[in-house]
């Protein structure tokens, strides 16, 4: 048995190894906290790149948590798949890729941005937890697991949110988002209770192989969809996303948004994977398909007001998270019919992926740039920002990519993703597109206004002093802004090498539950 | 590794808009050089006209801040912005309750 | 019908937890409603694993014979009594910071960030 089986735990296990081990290096001093941080790091994303090309080249990857095999028989002959099992199929790895690479970014701005503050080993403890939790909800092959993956990632994101704890309004939005997400998550366990009281299984393909759609059934959707849903920050219930991301450090929002994209996995796993087919062309698919057009726009009409950089940015955020809604969407409403499919369920499903991937490459760059201002310029309001173009180029020109590419101005990797989106959404319904390109047009509206606030204009006097960031977080905004323009330069390759694969593997609920339960399905 | 994405019903090719977007951006270039042959920078005619009075040395007093962008549009939607800022009260119990909310939404649509 | 009503007393719970979240205003109330709704999610569990008629599922204590109940979602519960735990111990300290910050335990007075 090679090594390579092992990988899908180590994704999961190099983090947590980190996260515990980092107070102890920490008693060592600043340097070896720092080397341990980027350490694991880059470990994190070399395991999850080669975990990426295994499951590419040979298959969904099943791993049992304790060493043999996962389809032992019980004392009956029966074959259940009863332990903790870690299922990856593309769309999984590609997930955990793009989370690594938000984790180093992420890891390599803070090492200035954070310095002048106390408590860092527990900063870093608590950011390489957040990192184990949303790369074991991407990996994980049974509901349970998630549920409890999902509450490691909340309750790490908890203590980050509110880390800056001498701020009043840091500890108020840690208290919102852990209000709403307790309860949220309280929901998802009950619809895992629904399921297992059903089919006294919690393993997502075993339950999936023998799914009837009844009222428990459609009670344990409606819970899990919902709460998933605000855990991702889709209108009704985003209204902790703004808070939340505005008030966490720069280099915690940018893992955040990878870890709301987690959850915007487990939501298309539970709707693809577990319910499949019954629940295509039906009331759900056309919930989440009006649930991300009121994301859209709603996010982006109160991103326009904002007057906080970061809390504009959130807001853009819950309008994205609209655009995959929509997406998605989409295509689960054409998932039972296979012309449907072909005219453009696989180009709305690939377009929502696609737009997954970037988006979770320029968002967290907008982030980080956003937190190079507040480094620099002590200050988050942008009526009191001005005029630093000159002083931090390197920041305005990352800026300048992100703020074109999150506005789907062609040519960056932002437009393809929307052009998929708008052609496929069109054949549904018109006034989708419609939805679509306003909510671009304001998305453009405001990252103009954020441009010329804070970098044009005429230089003020109070920001003589301003220079640019300190070399390591340029760095950490290089690595993302080197991603996005290497989706801009090789569009169609990076379709049919990251996006196709996944594609299929989420339509595929065959081949994922065949996976688990050995072609007994 | 320049080849085209085909949607639906139209294709993304990087290279074709590249090309069309050096045409244009020459042809733009070469407009905006035709000028007036008696224009120099830095001088007198580069000043901005602040009212016929002296042009304050600080930036900051002569921004336009970031609040003032966009008054129009929010006088316009004046009404959609009240029942919006309404809905995003900052209670934090409230935020629940739109969750509770949307599952009875959903749970009226999957009963019918 | 009566074979029903742990899960109905267990909807009743949850709904009442929910309840104290959405209405009231103190924040210790809040979090004591969060706590009712995690033992109402967590006793849903236990319920759905009960079998009429069944011991306890230790193999070598239940008896022989007869039917156990189900281990599995008593494992699952005892997780999920874990993570509640420490939810709880978080959510009580954040009040106790809030309180230092804003002189008030009322949520409709933590209203800062808005709009």
């Amino acid at each position: 048995m090679s090594w390579t089986n092992h990988l899908p735990a180590l994704v999961v296990a190099v983090p947590l190894f980190g996260a515990f081990g980092a107070p102890l290096v920490s008693k060592a001093g600043r340097i070896p906290r720092n080397v341990w941080f980027i350490l694991i790091a880059v470990l994190t994303a070399l395991f999850s790149l080669l975990l990426w090309q295994h499951v590419n080249a040979t298959g969904t990857a099943v791993y049992v948590m304790g060493g043999s095999a996962w389809n032992l028989p019980l004392p009956s002959g029966m074959q259940l798949p009863v332990r903790i099992l870690l299922e990856v199929d593309s769309f999984g790895a590609l997930m955990a890729l793009i989370g690594s690479i938000c984790t180093l970014a992420g890891a390599l701005f803070s090492l200035q941005f954070m310095e002048k503050f106390t408590g860092l080993d527990k900063y870093v403890a608590l950011y390489l937890l957040l990192t184990a939790g949303m790369q074991g909800m991407v990996l994980t092959g049974d509901l349970f697991n998630l549920f409890v993956f999902i509450e490691i990632a909340s309750v790490a994101s908890f203590g980050l949110v509110a880390f800056w704890r001498d701020r009043p309004e840091a500890v108020e939005a840690g208290f919102k988002y852990m209000l709403i997400s307790t309860v949220g998550v309280m929901f998802i366990l009950f619809a895992i209770a629904f399921l297992y009281g059903r089919y006294n299984v919690v393993n997502m393909g075993a339950i999936g192989a023998n799914l009837q759609y009844g009222l428990p059934e459609k009670v344990a959707l409606i819970f899990l969809v919902v709460a998933l849903a605000m855990k991702c920050g889709s209108v009704p219930m985003h209204m902790w996303t703004p808070d939340a991301y505005a008030e966490a450090p720069a280099a915690v929002t940018c893992l955040l948004v990878a870890v709301s994209q987690a959850s915007l996995y487990a939501l298309f796993r539970v709707c693809f994977s577990i319910y499949g087919m019954s629940l295509g062309s039906s009331a759900v698919a056309w919930a989440i398909i009006v649930l991300g057009c009121l994301s859209m726009f709603i996010g982006v009409t109160m991103a326009v007001i904002q007057k906080e950089i970061k809390r504009l940015m959130a807001y853009h955020s819950v309008s994205q998270v609209g655009y995959m809604l929509l997406g998605l969407g989409v295509g689960l409403l054409a998932l039972g019919n296979p012309q449907e499919m072909s005219d453009y369920g696989m180009t709305a499903i690939k377009g929502g992926l696609f737009h997954l991937l970037n988006y979770t490459m320029y968002k967290p760059l907008l982030f980080l740039c956003a937190g190079a201002l507040f480094y620099a310029a002590k200050s988050r309001n942008l009526n009191d920002l001005g005029g630093l173009a000159k002083k931090m180029p390197y920041t305005t020109v990352l800026f300048v990519l992100a703020a074109a590419a999150i506005a789907g101005l062609p040519p960056f990797n932002g437009y393809v993703s929307k052009l998929l989106i708008y052609e496929s959404s069109f054949a549904v319904h018109p006034i989708l597109p419609v939805v679509a390109m306003v909510t671009s047009m304001l998305t453009l509206a405001s990252f103009v206004k954020v441009f010329q606030t804070a970098f044009l204009g005429p230089e003020k006097e109070v920001f003589s002093s301003v220079r640019e960031v300190p070399q390591s977080m340029l760095l950490g905004m290089g690595l993302l802004a080197l991603v996005i323009l290497g989706l801009t330069f090789f569009p169609s390759w990076s379709l049919d090498h990251f996006i196709t694969p996944a594609a299929e593997a989420l339509v595929d609920k065959a081949s994922y539950v065949g996976a688990v339960l050995g072609g007994g399905f | 590794m320049f080849s085209t994405v085909v949607s639906g019903y139209g294709f993304w090719n990087l290279f074709s808009w590249l090309t069309f977007f050096i045409c244009i951006a020459a042809l733009v270039l070469w407009f905006r050089s035709q000028g007036r042959k008696d224009y120099k920078e830095d001088s007198p005619q580069d000043e901005i006209f602040y009212g016929g009075n002296p042009v304050p040395r600080d930036g900051a007093d002569i921004t336009v801040p970031a609040s003032s962008a966009y008054w129009g549009f929010k006088k316009a939607l004046r009404g959609f912005y009240v029942l919006l800022d309404s809905w995003h009260s900052g209670v934090a119990t409230d935020y629940v309750a739109w969750l509770v909310f949307t599952v009875a939404i959903f749970a009226l649509l999957l009963a019918f | 019908m009566i074979g029903n009503l742990p899960y109905v007393i267990v909807g009743l719970l949850f709904v009442y937890g929910l309840f104290a979240v959405i209405f009231e205003r103190n924040l210790v109330k809040i979090a004591v409603g969060v706590s009712v709704v995690e033992a109402a999610a967590n006793l849903m569990l236990i319920v759905y694993g009960y079998r009429s008629g069944g011991n306890i599922p230790v193999f070598t204590l239940g008896g022989e014979g007869g039917s156990f109940v189900l281990p599995t979602p008593q494992a699952l519960t005892l997780t999920a009594i874990v993570i509640s735990l420490a939810t709880s111990a978080l959510m009580l300290s954040m009040i106790m910071v809030l309180y230092r910050h804003y002189g008030t335990l009322d949520v409709r007075e933590i209203r800062r960030l808005r709009g």
